[in-house]
């Protein structure tokens, strides 16, 4: 990038700032910018033009190019912009503007389990109320369930499905229309890396304020913090049960030798300890739990097998047994109505006196120093403890945040995110010393790839295959559409094979697209396309005429170059034209598209008056008009949808091999 | 990767090849008429799984009747087997144990010794938490929550060869089932009618999209797409060939239309067009009867009986295919013995499961049901497991499917088989 262009970039951001009003404190910060990024992207090395570049860049840090967008990173550049998706801070006006239409978006999880009780909850409450006989209580009792309804408008209580179809519109507007792409796509990814679950009841009331409050504010900080940040979060504490996972306090048991009974942990002692978590897993008394004893192992082991280190990353099953012990009373503080009764005793003490009984009450997390292991511990060869309480396991989750092991693991995962499904290993090499030499800086890891040749190499280039998810709002991206239900996206992501927020395991989503592309996904993949362009999608909008400034193609087969290029970009889109044309010049197909199309939309007796230059004889993509407020016609789409050659040719593009890569 | 390209490489291709160049292919419209026909490639067996999520109450599906102690732990919801006291009674099967009279018509298959009964069946983990159960049950790995794959992913991988067509392993389901999670080939679909381009009210744009793909997969430089592309395509072929929507059932079947029962016809119809499907897997909702559930009416006994005349039906309109077929049911944990404050039973330990085909060893109630008294049950409250879950699945595995690696379908799992399937 020569200076002259580098001036005029900063003279066009200092505008814009002046424009936001916060012209020292920005200002600062754009300067600031230009001073910290000092790197340099090896793309031409690697053979690419200034244009591939951007089209890779944008493939891998964002949900996809918009119309556009390609020559605005460039015009920006390319480090430039790169620093600012780092940064993470540029003004969201007009999609906070859709977000405020969701009313649960900003609760706290107190909030929340206030307003969307769990499945059968309200129906408790109310039984538990008079209000419903609890021997109406029958699957098919229409009344019981109408006074449940009328209960529950009384109370102010919403169905726990809302609550999840808002945490999921709300993640689709922001993948579509959010101009900080990658903390996005790095919200989505480390949500996936601390994959937790919506199936898993007791805690899927937590899962928005994970997302909002845990992940994407540390998605682009540092690994520990991201990793302490879960760890103490409800959502994963609930999710990996370590909620309720308790030591015996006893610490003439917790020596050395302990350490090797410890280590003859058998199936009988596993199961007695899961055995004294049974009154919690039995309805609702959760209350009567403390009064259960037992070590519950489970997420000691995902934190080093998938948090951290990797099922290779060298440890033992008595390191997770150890690590278990030190991870005892990290808990969650009392919310709702059930935990009434313990929330009351924490409450009448102050800080100091918490503080001063080892209690650590942060938000959601509540360390409980009588349900923790006070022995010695050894994990990975260092001691913990003996009384370490709290602290001890911030230690331990330091250590595993900072073990090469982790670097390593971690690394490989971003790489093949960003990189490939079989990332180089000099690259991963290159990553993990940046993640050893920066305390996990996540920002900087992703520098270190970015500038690494390897990132450029034509190997990588559209190596990786769209999830479905980044299908979907990739198409929604390269069309400009105007989506006003998110949720109906979903029911296509879903179909696609990727039902967000409700996978079950702890190891998310695999990502390679060996796991993506099956048989009936991908004609539905196909489907979406075609249904997405053709408006058969109820709630999202797409006006292909704008795409092309409302120049209508001459041609099916103008149309079909016109279209390729501005929905795939710097593409070699020979072969997709080539197989394609042929199609669209057998004057038997087109007829009948055409004749479809006119039965699904007759056209509107305005466009005949006003629509001079639409003769049948010039519309050869079987379009109809209709009047468009001052004087634009756009292609019609009705509940019927829109049948015309134009929508079918796009609906192609989204759907074929090639859009299917990133 | 490997496993999936069987179905190119092998005679698969072939196969459907002659098939789509003209009419109805005639294994087809042979198959149409419950006509058992040599295939080209060897006859494989099918595993149906049906998982009954929700934990079903063994104790009242199968009823271990004779207890004084049950009769007393469920005033409302215990039922007799002694007919004349009124409503229907339970049906007797072996002077101990009497299966719930809404599922009357699992008694002929029983009395003939194809269904088998497994009572005291569950998981060596004890939680009571569906979630966990299920994704234990589910992983095969009842320990260990990082098993990324499920244990009939894995068993469509010990098949001891490649996937014949892309309806080796079939989920009817919406989305893809924690047993089905892992590296090799298999399908997900509510319904098979979504096995093609779509554009409603347009069929021709639809021919035309379709043929748009097809070309287009067919010539793109990506392995993947182009081989899964192809498959998909092959896949919606055979699948146009035969009238899914107006499918009639053999022996004038009437299914239920219920989820389960919609499931069931849908892999009857795969199983009778010969398409290569090995391992299928369905679900049945609703058995987390905590308020009232019922006896011989109410929700259970629907539930029951929606259950057991969709297995009924599935298995008549099977007609000459069911010496391939054996059908396993599922649930996560069983009940309480005791009944709730709501009419209802909460979360326990073991339950029942059936199974269902020629090669069972059936005609039995398999397991070791301890006679039921307060010191008998787990955390004195529940019915002991007293048999793991995995050494039927694995039995019914080995002697079906021939997977005889156990230790790869269950790692971690060394035990016995109890003799659930004939030797």
């Amino acid at each position: 990038m020569n200076s002259a262009s580098k001036k005029n970039h900063r003279s066009i951001c200092f505008a814009g700032l002046l424009i936001c009003g916060l012209l020292l404190f920005s200002s600062f910060f754009s300067l600031h910018n230009t001073v910290r990024n000092s790197f340099r992207f090896p793309y031409k090395k690697a053979g690419l033009t200034e244009r591939q570049a951007a089209a890779h860049l944008l493939s891998r840090f964002t949900y996809g190019a918009t119309p556009g967008q390609i020559d605005a990173v460039i015009k920006e550049g390319l480090e430039n912009w790169f620093q600012k998706q780092l940064d993470a801070r540029l003004p969201d006006d007009s999609l906070n503007r859709l977000l405020s239409g969701y009313d649960a978006l900003k609760l706290s999880n107190a909030e929340v389990a206030a307003i969307y009780p769990k499945g059968g909850q309200a129906l408790r409450m109310a039984v538990k109320e008079g209000v419903i006989s609890k021997d109406s209580v029958k699957p098919d009792n229409k009344t019981y369930r109408e006074l449940l309804q009328n209960y529950m408008q009384e109370k102010g209580l919403k169905s726990q499905q809302e609550l999840f179809r808002q945490l999921i519109s709300q993640k689709i507007l922001k993948a579509a229309y959010g101009n900080n792409q990658l903390q996005e796509v790095m919200t989505s990814f480390w949500f996936n890396h601390f994959n937790v679950s919506i199936t898993k009841s007791d805690c899927a009331e937590f899962i928005p304020a994970y997302e909002r409050d845990v992940i994407r504010p540390n998605s682009l900080g540092k690994f520990s913090d991201l990793l302490l940040a879960t760890a103490k979060s409800p959502a994963m504490l609930y999710f990996l049960d370590n909620f309720s996972s308790s030591g015996s306090n006893n610490k003439a048991q917790a020596t050395q030798s302990s350490v090797k009974n410890k280590q003859a942990t058998t199936l009988q002692t596993q199961m007695a300890a899961s055995a004294d978590r049974l009154p919690m897993m039995v309805d609702n008394k959760v209350q009567n739990a403390k009064k259960t004893q037992g070590l519950n192992e489970n997420y000691a082991r995902e934190v080093m097998e998938l948090h951290t280190l990797g099922v290779d990353g060298g440890y033992t099953q008595q390191d997770v047994t150890q690590a278990a012990r030190v991870l005892t009373g990290w808990s969650v503080y009392p919310t709702g109505s059930y935990g009434q009764a313990g929330k009351n005793a924490l409450d009448k003490m102050d800080a100091d006196q918490l503080k001063k009984r080892g209690y650590v009450h942060e938000g959601d997390f509540l360390f409980n120093p009588n349900r923790h292991d006070n022995g010695e511990k050894m994990v990975l060869g260092k001691h913990f403890g003996p009384d370490g309480g709290y602290e001890e396991g911030v230690q331990l989750l330091n250590m595993l945040a900072h073990h090469p092991s982790a670097a390593k693991f971690v690394c490989g995962k971003l790489a093949v995110r960003f990189v490939s499904d079989k990332p180089p290993q000099s690259l991963i090499n290159k990553m993990a010393e940046t993640f050893k030499n920066k305390d996990g800086d996540i920002k900087q890891v992703l520098i270190t790839m970015v500038s690494a040749p390897e990132f450029w190499s034509t190997s990588s280039v559209r190596e990786k295959t769209k999830s479905p998810f980044e299908l979907t709002i990739a198409a929604v991206r390269s069309l400009n559409a105007d989506i006003q239900e998110p949720y109906q996206l979903y029911n296509w992501i879903n179909k696609m094979g990727e039902k967000m927020y409700y996978y079950q395991a702890p190891t998310g989503f695999p990502d390679k697209g060996q796991y993506w592309i099956n048989t009936g996904a991908l004609l539905n993949r196909m489907n979406f396309g075609l249904a997405l362009a053709s408006g058969r999608i109820p709630g999202v909008r797409v006006d292909l005429m704008a795409l092309n400034n409302h120049h209508e193609p001459e041609s099916s087969q103008a149309a079909l170059v016109t279209y390729s290029k501005i929905i795939m970009p710097e593409r070699n889109l020979e072969q997709t034209i080539k197989r394609l044309t042929p199609m669209l010049n057998d004057p038997n197909l087109v007829k009948k598209v055409e004749d479809a199309s006119a039965k699904a939309a007759p056209p509107q007796k305005d466009m005949m008056q006003e629509g001079t230059a639409m003769t049948a004889g010039n519309n050869v993509l079987g379009i109809t008009y209709e009047r468009k407020g001052k004087g634009n016609y756009m292609a019609k789409q009705k509940t019927g949808g829109n049948n015309s050659l134009l929508a079918q040719v796009v609906g192609v593009i989204i759907g074929s091999p090639e859009y299917q890569r990133r | 990767m490997l496993s999936r390209r069987g179905f190119l490489k092998a005679g698969g291709l072939t196969l459907f090849g002659v098939g789509l160049m003209g009419g109805i292919p005639a294994f087809l419209a042979e198959a149409a008429a419950s006509m058992k026909v040599e295939s080209p490639y060897k006859k494989k067996k099918t595993l149906v799984c049906i998982f009954q999520r929700g934990a079903m109450d063994g104790l009242m599906a199968v009823t271990p009747f004779t207890y004084q102690y049950l009769k007393e732990a469920r005033p409302t919801l215990f039922m007799s087997a002694a007919k004349g006291a009124g409503g229907s009674p339970l049906i007797d099967l072996d002077g101990r144990f009497g299966l719930h009279p809404s599922m009357k018509a699992f008694e002929p298959v029983f009395r003939e010794k194809r269904l088998g009964i497994v009572h005291g069946i569950g998981s060596p983990n004890p939680t009571r938490s569906h979630f966990d159960a299920q994704d234990y049950m589910e992983s095969g790995t009842p320990f260990n929550k990082g098993t990324s794959s499920g244990w009939l992913n894995r068993a469509v991988g010990l098949l001891g060869h490649d996937a014949l067509t892309p309806f080796s392993a079939v989920s009817l389901t919406s989305s893809m089932p924690r047993s089905f999670y892992g590296d090799n080939p298999a399908v997900a679909i509510n319904n098979l009618q979504d096995f093609a381009i779509q554009m409603r009210g347009n069929q021709a744009g639809a021919n035309l999209a379709a043929k748009s793909f097809e070309d287009l997969y067919d010539q793109t430089a990506s392995g993947l797409l182009k081989d899964t592309g192809k498959e998909s395509f092959e896949a919606m072929k055979i699948l146009q060939k035969t009238d899914i929507k107006n499918y009639k059932p053999s022996n004038n079947v009437v299914y239920p239309s219920s989820a389960i029962g919609n499931s069931l016809k849908q892999i009857a119809q795969l199983i009778r067009m010969d398409v290569g499907l090995e391992v299928a897997f369905a679900e049945s909702n609703g058995w987390d009867t905590h308020f009232n559930q019922g006896t011989e009416n109410g929700v259970f006994a629907r539930n029951v009986a929606d259950l057991s005349n969709s297995i009924m039906a599935f298995w008549t309109d099977l007609g000459a295919y069911q010496d391939d077929v054996t059908v396993m049911t599922m649930t996560e944990f069983g009940r309480t013995v005791h009944q709730n404050g709501t009419g209802g039973t909460d979360h326990g330990r073991a339950s029942c499961n059936f199974i269902l085909g020629n090669d069972v060893n059936g005609g039995l109630v398999h397991g070791n049901v301890q006679p039921l008294t307060v010191e008998n049950l787990e955390d004195g409250r529940d019915l002991k497991v007293t048999t793991d879950f995995r050494s039927v699945f694995s039995e019914v595995a080995d002697k079906h499917l021939k997977i005889t690696n156990d230790h790869a379908l269950f790692p971690d799992w060394s035990g016995n088989k109890i003799g659930v399937m004939k030797a």
